[in-house]
């Protein structure tokens, strides 16, 4: 019915537009110390139209799906697209014409029932308090969200998705001798689905909570991290942040526009040969990668975006109109997050490539340094300045793990650290909890192994 | 939208999560329009207005609760919303720290611009750009988002409360950096809200200062070494230390869990007795500050910290009941730290070896306030002036430890329209290089 009312309005406009209904729902259980204190469901969809006129984008959404509200979107966003054109003149070229797109998704919308999410919630944080009653503190997030979206575009694309998103966050905090509070937090068994299609039984989380636990003791007897530049080893579950923070940010193509570094690195080598980062579209290693994306939301049929080829930086994520700038292919980067949100330059499922070695052998290698296990955000600059917080990591001494280390800060500069990579892990882990911010908010994994380079620690 | 027409639409909504069986409830209706303008890499690139609004509707049902939020206001999506919030109370569970706010005098509350003026807008917009190209050659706008946002809300609930505030006002961020040739800067960002475009958007706040330190910052050189000493935080990133240890240290979580290093401390000191901290959504130099609670509360100003005494935690009525403490009377985050005595120009003339942090590009503190961060778009301070402006700077402490040691507080201040913030310089932070 949706479907037939955009394809009537978008039929016969002659400027690029493209026309999106979407519906992003989230529904919440968060449980602090054994207090329900979240027991949300929200939901928030609508329709948008975006115009290109000359150079210049017009946009326009409504939280209403009518035949009337498609049509007002549409005029609003063709006058927003008029307003800015006759007052800048850019005067450029239609967007490229890519490959029409076609792809409905198959699966159906699971409205998983609040009271599955609770009980589970309420089963894991019994399982914790019962059996670690010594905690300070102790909380048990269980998150399910969608993300469905009908896109038509004049150029003939079309394509109809449902994207689905589950994960459970489990935290703890236990009182160290010096009288601080030391927390630990973990992301669990996150990826593509609804709720019940990657949850069954809390049970199945029982041996990552003892092993959260485990850690949050170890760390708890902590030293401080002794600032400076040392060697480290990025362990697998977090080396994707490299991925994402330190290279991806830098090889998008508005942020290249906008001088980051990359701007001026095109074909040089700015890694280690053993590097090579793809930011994949929907299939990797033989499998569907955990946040697919098959069209964009410009209507491009994803593929993947080499972005660093043996340490030789090869190319950016483009949308429609910066692909034109740099004459390239786009991939299929321009996404949204809201129905109220304009396509921008995103990744996707973004991973440093594995090598052939051996964590032990890993570890085995540094004399004086840190395995660094555990992280809780990361930022990245134009300049390739990047940094991550670390939650949870252990000193190396004479090629040996020793004591747990409290959270520290590492930073670098992204195509400087990634030349002082000279071993790399022979298996990849992907973190898919997360979510990007730029202007908007965005689902995305990263990936990688671990990763051992030369890399400055905060410290005390 | 009329406001009497949003006023309906929460009574009904009242109306019909009683028929559903809910004990007390309350709504918020919400609906609002912007007006945005963008530019990218230094180009107008798009021009987007949306319209929507938002229903967010609480039950408490035998002690139970259940929250949920729409984006539609017609009465089949609010009938079904309303059924699903008290059927996700039913399956919740007891708490018996729950409530609705009590009855307080229903009124109704206005700020800011009248109507949008685009085309003024536009041109306002379109002068910034030229006057940084102009008067900051080397400084380029990677993006600028300006926009007018016009919201109307009413809030009620089953205990008689009603509030309606309708707010509307302008806002500009921009995310810069310079170049010169193969040099180029880290981004740095500001932003500003306001409420009429009478005046040139430059000349408000802080903006010429921090473009022309921008400019500077393109000799940078990473920093060699480490030492422990002063490091004077800018209004544009004291949030950072300062706001990240009140909700840290006073906030309902770390407050209900019982790890705030702050618990038993109301009424002690906690600071420095120079630092004096408050929020204050009720003041003229903040725009479209709260002015009720997303509770139902009518909100007060109140200070935090005053003269290094811990005068309020920021808890929500839910946690005060829950930890035997008071609510705070606001929830905002429009927070004002006192000014010093001491001119800026003074504070650093005083300062023999530190750091001018502009920007803290940082992980989460922990929850005992141990932090650590790169100090981006910083200084080196040596003999009292600002010298080097520094690449790869870790900075690294304990924000507790900070309010206790603050060195002094500038008489200047920073506005930009929902936060006033000086400069201070605080002793026993850790800075480290290559």
């Amino acid at each position: 019915m949706l479907n037939d009312l955009i394809k009537k309005h978008i039929d016969g406009i002659s400027d690029y537009t493209e026309v999106r209904s979407q519906i992003n729902s989230n529904n919440r259980i968060s449980i602090i110390s054994g207090n329900l204190v979240g027991n949300s469901r929200v939901t928030s969809g609508g329709v948008c139209a975006r115009v290109y006129k000359n150079g210049v984008y017009g946009f326009s959404s409504m939280g209403e799906y009518s035949d009337e509200s498609i049509k007002s979107v549409i005029n609003a966003a063709r006058d927003n697209a008029l307003f800015l054109d006759r007052r800048v003149n850019k005067n450029k070229l239609p967007l490229m014409e890519t490959p029409t797109a076609f792809y409905k998704d198959t699966a159906d919308f699971i409205d998983v029932p609040q009271k599955i999410l609770l009980d589970y919630a309420k089963e894991l944080d019994d399982y914790i308090v019962n059996k670690y009653p010594d905690l300070s503190s102790r909380g048990v997030i269980v998150s399910s969200d969608c993300i469905e979206k009908l896109l038509h575009v004049t150029t003939g694309s079309f394509s109809h998705s449902l994207s689905p998103r589950s994960c459970i966050y489990v935290s703890m905090s236990a009182e160290a001798s010096d009288g601080s509070n030391i927390e630990l937090f973990e992301a669990m068994n996150c990826g593509k689905g609804f709720f019940t299609q990657i949850f069954s039984t809390p049970s199945e989380l029982y041996e990552k909570i003892d092993n959260l636990y485990e850690k949050l003791m170890s760390k708890k007897e902590g030293v401080f991290s002794e600032a400076g530049v040392c060697d480290c080893i990025i362990d697998s579950s977090i080396s994707g942040m490299i991925a994402h923070e330190a290279v991806g940010h830098t090889v998008e193509a508005d942020l290249v526009l906008s001088g980051s570094v990359a701007a001026t690195n095109l074909g040089n080598k700015i890694a280690s040969d053993k590097i090579t980062i793809i930011d994949y579209a929907h299939t990797a290693f033989g499998k569907e990668v955990p946040l697919p994306v098959y069209v964009d939301d410009e209507g491009t049929v994803c593929e993947d975006a080499v972005l660093i080829k043996n340490g030789i930086l090869k190319g950016y994520m483009n949308n429609k109109e910066t692909a034109m700038h740099f004459g390239v292919k786009p991939c299929g980067n321009a996404r949204a997050f809201g129905f109220s949100d304009e396509p921008l330059i995103r990744m996707r499922n973004t991973a440093i490539l594995p090598g052939t070695d051996k964590l032990e052998d890993m570890i085995a290698s540094i004399d004086n340094g840190y395995y660094l296990t555990k992280t809780q955000n990361g930022q990245a600059d134009t300049t390739g300045e990047f940094m991550f917080g670390i939650t949870m990591g252990y000193e190396i001494k004479n090629g040996k793990l020793g004591r747990a280390i409290r959270d520290t800060t590492i930073s670098g500069v992204a195509f400087e650290t990634l030349k002082t990579v000279d071993m790399l892990s022979d298996e990849i882990s992907w973190a898919s909890s997360g979510y990007c911010g730029k202007k908007q908010p965005m689902p995305v994994s990263d990936g990688g192994p671990a990763v051992k380079c030369k890399i400055n620690i905060g410290g005390r | 939208m009329e406001m009497s027409k949003l006023k309906e639409i929460a009574q009904y909504t009242l109306s019909r999560l009683k028929e559903y069986g809910a004990d007390e409830a309350q709504c918020k209706i919400k609906f609002g329009l912007v007006d945005e303008i963008n530019v990218d890499a230094g180009e107008f690139s798009l021009m987007r207005s949306t319209f929507d609004s938002a229903v967010t509707i609480k039950v408490i049902k035998d002690m139970k609760k259940g929250v949920i939020a729409i984006n539609k206001i017609d009465k089949e999506s609010i009938d079904a919303a309303a059924k699903e919030c008290v059927e996700a109370a039913i399956v919740s569970t007891e708490d018996d720290c729950l409530s609705i706010a009590e009855k307080d005098e229903n009124e109704d509350f206005f700020c800011g611009a009248e109507k949008c003026d685009r085309d003024k807008l536009f041109d306002r917009i379109n002068e910034y750009v030229e006057d940084i190209k102009n008067d900051y050659p080397k400084v380029f706008i990677e993006q600028l988002i300006a926009d007018y946002a016009e919201s109307q809300s009413v809030f009620a609930n089953t205990n008689g409360v009603e509030y309606s505030y309708t707010a509307a006002y302008y806002s500009m961020g921009s995310m810069y950096s310079a170049h010169d040739g193969d040099k180029t800067t880290s981004f740095n960002s500001m932003g500003i809200d306001f409420v009429s475009l009478d005046e040139k958007i430059l000349d408000k706040g802080t903006q010429r200062m921090m473009y022309e330190m921008c400019e500077k910052e393109l000799e940078a050189i990473p920093f060699e070494g480490k030492f422990t000493g002063t490091a004077v935080f800018a209004p544009s990133c004291l949030g950072d230390i300062v706001a990240t240890a009140i909700d840290n240290f006073t906030g309902d979580e770390t407050i209900i869990d019982n790890t705030s290093p702050w618990r038993n401390k109301l009424g002690e000191k906690v600071a420095s007795e120079k630092l004096s901290v408050s929020l204050i959504p009720i003041d003229d130099r903040i725009i479209g500050g709260e002015r009720y609670t997303a509770e139902g509360y009518k909100s007060k100003n109140c200070d935090i910290i005053k003269n290094g005494v811990l005068e309020n935690f920021t808890l929500s009525e839910y946690a005060a009941r829950k930890s035997g403490e008071k609510r705070c009377p606001t929830l905002s985050s429009c927070m004002e730290v006192k000014s010093g005595n001491t001119a800026y120009d003074d504070m650093i003339k005083n300062i023999e070896q530190g750091i001018l942090v502009c920007r803290l590009s940082g992980g989460q503190p922990a929850s005992n306030g141990d932090f650590s961060g790169v100090a981006k778009n910083s200084f080196l301070i040596e003999n009292g002036k600002i010298t080097k402006p520094v690449l790869e700077t870790m900075i690294s402490g304990n924000l507790a430890d900070m309010l206790n040691n603050v060195i002094d507080i500038s008489k200047e201040t920073a506005m930009d329209g929902s936060t006033i913030y000086p400069w201070i310089a605080f002793d026993g932070v850790t800075v480290s290089g290559k």
